[in-house]
């Protein structure tokens, strides 16, 4: 039946009508609900999400050791070069050469936060941090080098 | 002079001198505007005489009605923003003709016709009489049925054009399918 | 109880005592002007930090908050900041109207102002024609968007134009006739007389449901008229940059948006005087005790209590609706509103002969 179709269509139209504000009006209301960060002022008790990816870090222990082999997964991983490894050769007590680690170079100005990286280290070594206030008033400062001075290869990653 | 009839010529300059732009302007929206203006200013001389209905009834069908109908027409035609060619002398002239025989028609009427100011009745016009001698049944009334005859024989008039236009439609369609 | 009308006679005795009556006429204009160009920037400056802070809560964020105690003064350093802007004319537009168009929907919202009672006995006009003289002026005011829209030279100015005139001149109608319903109850067209016909509860609530149908219809329609969301197509962001005012701007552009914000405060004050009682107290019928005390509330009060709760109401629906299509708008417009309202108009002709009002 058309006219009772067209009634239906007004009711219809007003309830979603009334439905629709009674929502925005409860938001209207409660204050309490907004989500806004006024981020400068909020610095101290910023929570982010223990997922959000801010940049590449390398966990270095207490011990000023890392997990990292140097094995370059990650730098295949990158999809846009962001990582570079530099190997040296370790001699250990029985005379035997052993790759390790020099220098892990990452180019934070090239980083994309995809996090394959992380995924395709084989041993845990890298992961992303939360930190997100990354300007600096250089450029050159944005290439880092992830794996501290004289730190070792933690003692059984192999 | 008093200010009532200052303000008379000012308005009349200003519907007179709209009135001219709006025949001598060669962009064709500028003349709805100029045409706008000018029943605008027709309205304000209503409201100059104190006939507010009047004056609220000619912005309401005139300015709010036609000339918006007139812009949209305007407007859905191509060239709207070009000068339009300059008219033919020849043609020019003859207008100039008529318009001085007109003019000339006009002002030996007005001049044959004695202005008496009938100071006597107080004309005031109340919406209410207006409404109510609408719906009278007696001398002067049976305006809104007239009206609404009216309505109706345009309808009829629309429909029977509609009707008669629809054969003449479908030829039209067969040609165009015969040249595809 | 304190009333405007006594600072009125109080200022025009004092003119007409110390002047001739022509300088003293001469000077009451010159009041009045000035006055309703005061109303209009105050009305600027509230309401745009009224809208931005209603959006604001209603979309779960805390809006401006930086100017001022706050962000009260957002809007006033906002108009800072266009008066300090190049009003610029696009060079292949056609510069007498383009310029000319705000200039002709500020003219138009001004000159509606003229019959609206802001208090008991405090208005410019009191003409006899009142809700008449409304509906005519503010017809003309879709001249100057199309004037804006054509001269601009600019594909999207244009086609918003036209979407604004299509639809402004279609909603007048249902306008004009929820506006008629109660214009039967009330037998007169003067807005004071209206007023004063609800002396005994507002018509909203004497008039049934009828009167609530048309108060439903009204606030629809007045919000398409206005190129409000949900109805605004004619400055539909995401398809025609801003619409007809997408060349316009610094000065040129604020009148355009301040004329917006005009409208709507006049529009919700002409709802407020038919459905609400205007400048009228809350008054339930024959208490007379209740009534009393509702009278000490002063008049103008009253008269912005409502006129803000109704512009309150057009911007929370503003703020719930995504935007209607063209067609959508249209059918809204011709199928529902127009039907619904002609039919509640007979209903109402047949409460108001009938006396089932209270």
């Amino acid at each position: 039946m058309f006219i009772v179709d067209y009634f239906k269509d007004v009711y219809g139209a007003m309830k979603s009508l009334l439905v629709g504000m009674n929502r925005t009006g409860y938001y209207f209301t409660h204050h309490k609900e907004i989500i806004t960060e006024e981020y400068p002022d909020n610095r101290d008790t910023l929570k982010l999400p223990e997922r959000f990816r801010g940049e590449v870090v390398m966990a270095h222990d207490e011990n000023n050791e890392h997990a990292c082999t140097g094995c370059s997964a990650c730098e295949l991983a990158c999809p846009n070069g962001t990582i570079k490894i530099i190997n040296k050769f370790d001699i250990s007590p029985e005379g035997k050469k052993k790759k390790a680690i020099d220098t892990f170079v990452y180019h934070l100005e090239l980083c994309t936060m995809c996090g394959l990286c992380v995924d395709a280290c084989p041993t845990g070594a890298i992961n992303m941090a939360n930190t997100f206030e990354h300007s600096v008033f250089n450029r050159g400062l944005l290439t880092k080098r992830l794996n501290k001075p004289d730190s070792k290869l933690k003692a059984g990653v192999e | 002079m008093s200010a009532a009839s200052i303000i008379f010529y000012l308005i009349a300059t200003f519907i007179l001198g709209t009135g001219v732009l709006a025949v001598t302007t060669r962009k064709i929206f500028r003349a709805s505007i100029w045409l706008l203006f000018s029943l605008i200013g027709i309205a304000a001389l209503y409201f100059w005489m104190q006939l507010e209905f009047l004056a609220a009834v000619q912005i309401i069908v005139y300015v709010g009605g036609i000339v918006v109908l007139i812009i949209f027409s305007i407007f859905l035609t191509i060239k709207s923003g070009d000068e339009m060619p300059k008219p033919i002398f020849i043609r020019s002239i003859f207008a100039a003709l008529a318009v001085l025989f007109g003019t000339g028609f006009v002002v030996r009427l007005i001049s044959l016709y004695t202005f008496k100011p009938n100071s006597t009745t107080v004309f005031n016009l109340n919406v209410n009489q207006i409404g109510t001698q609408m719906l009278d049944t007696k001398n002067y009334g049976y305006l809104l049925p007239f009206e609404l005859i009216s309505m109706l024989l345009l309808a009829a008039m629309i429909g029977c054009i509609v009707i008669a236009m629809k054969s003449k439609d479908k030829d039209a369609t067969t040609f165009q399918n015969s040249i595809q | 109880m304190f009333s405007l009308e006594s600072l009125t006679t109080l200022v025009q005795d004092w003119l007409n005592k110390t002047f001739p009556p022509a300088i003293a006429l001469l000077f009451e204009f010159v009041i009045v002007g000035v006055l309703a160009i005061a109303l209009f920037a105050a009305l600027g400056l509230v309401l745009v930090i009224m809208e931005r802070k209603v959006a604001a809560w209603i979309q779960i964020r805390l809006g401006p908050n930086r100017v001022g105690p706050k962000g009260m003064f957002q809007s006033a350093a906002d108009t800072v900041k266009l008066i300090m802007k190049e009003g610029l004319t696009p060079d292949g537009a056609d510069k007498f109207l383009f310029n000319l168009a705000p200039f002709i929907v500020m003219m138009v919202a001004m000159l509606v102002l003229a019959p609206i009672g802001f208090a008991k006995g405090f208005h410019i006009w009191d003409i006899n024609i009142g809700v008449l003289y409304v509906s005519a002026i503010s017809s003309v005011s879709v001249i100057g968007i199309l004037m804006a829209g054509w001269s601009s030279n600019n594909k999207y100015s244009l086609l918003g134009a036209m979407r604004s005139g299509a639809q402004m001149v279609s909603y007048e109608l249902s306008v004009g006739l929820s506006v008629l319903s109660i214009i039967v109850l009330t037998g007169s067209l003067n807005i004071n007389d209206i007023v004063l016909s609800q002396q005994n509860g507002w018509w909203l609530f004497k008039a049934h449901i009828p009167a609530v149908i048309s108060f439903v219809v009204f606030i629809i329609a007045v919000t398409a008229e206005t190129n409000r969301a949900p109805f605004d197509l004619s400055e539909a962001e995401s398809e025609l940059t801003a619409g007809f005012h997408t060349e316009y701007s610094g000065m040129k552009f604020a009148l355009f948006f301040l004329a917006e914000y005009i409208n709507i405060f006049i529009v919700c004050a002409i709802g407020a005087t038919l459905f609400l009682g205007g400048w009228m107290p809350f008054h339930i019928g024959n208490w007379e005790a209740f009534n009393h005390i509702m009278d000490y509330i002063p008049s103008f009060l009253w008269f912005f209590g409502k006129t803000f709760f109704l512009i309150f109401l057009i911007m929370w629906f503003r703020w719930t609706f995504p935007r209607l299509r063209v067609d959508q708008l249209l059918n809204l417009e011709w199928k529902y509103l127009l039907p619904i309202s002609m039919v509640n108009l007979i209903v109402m002709t047949l409460v108001a002969i009938q006396g089932w009002h209270f």
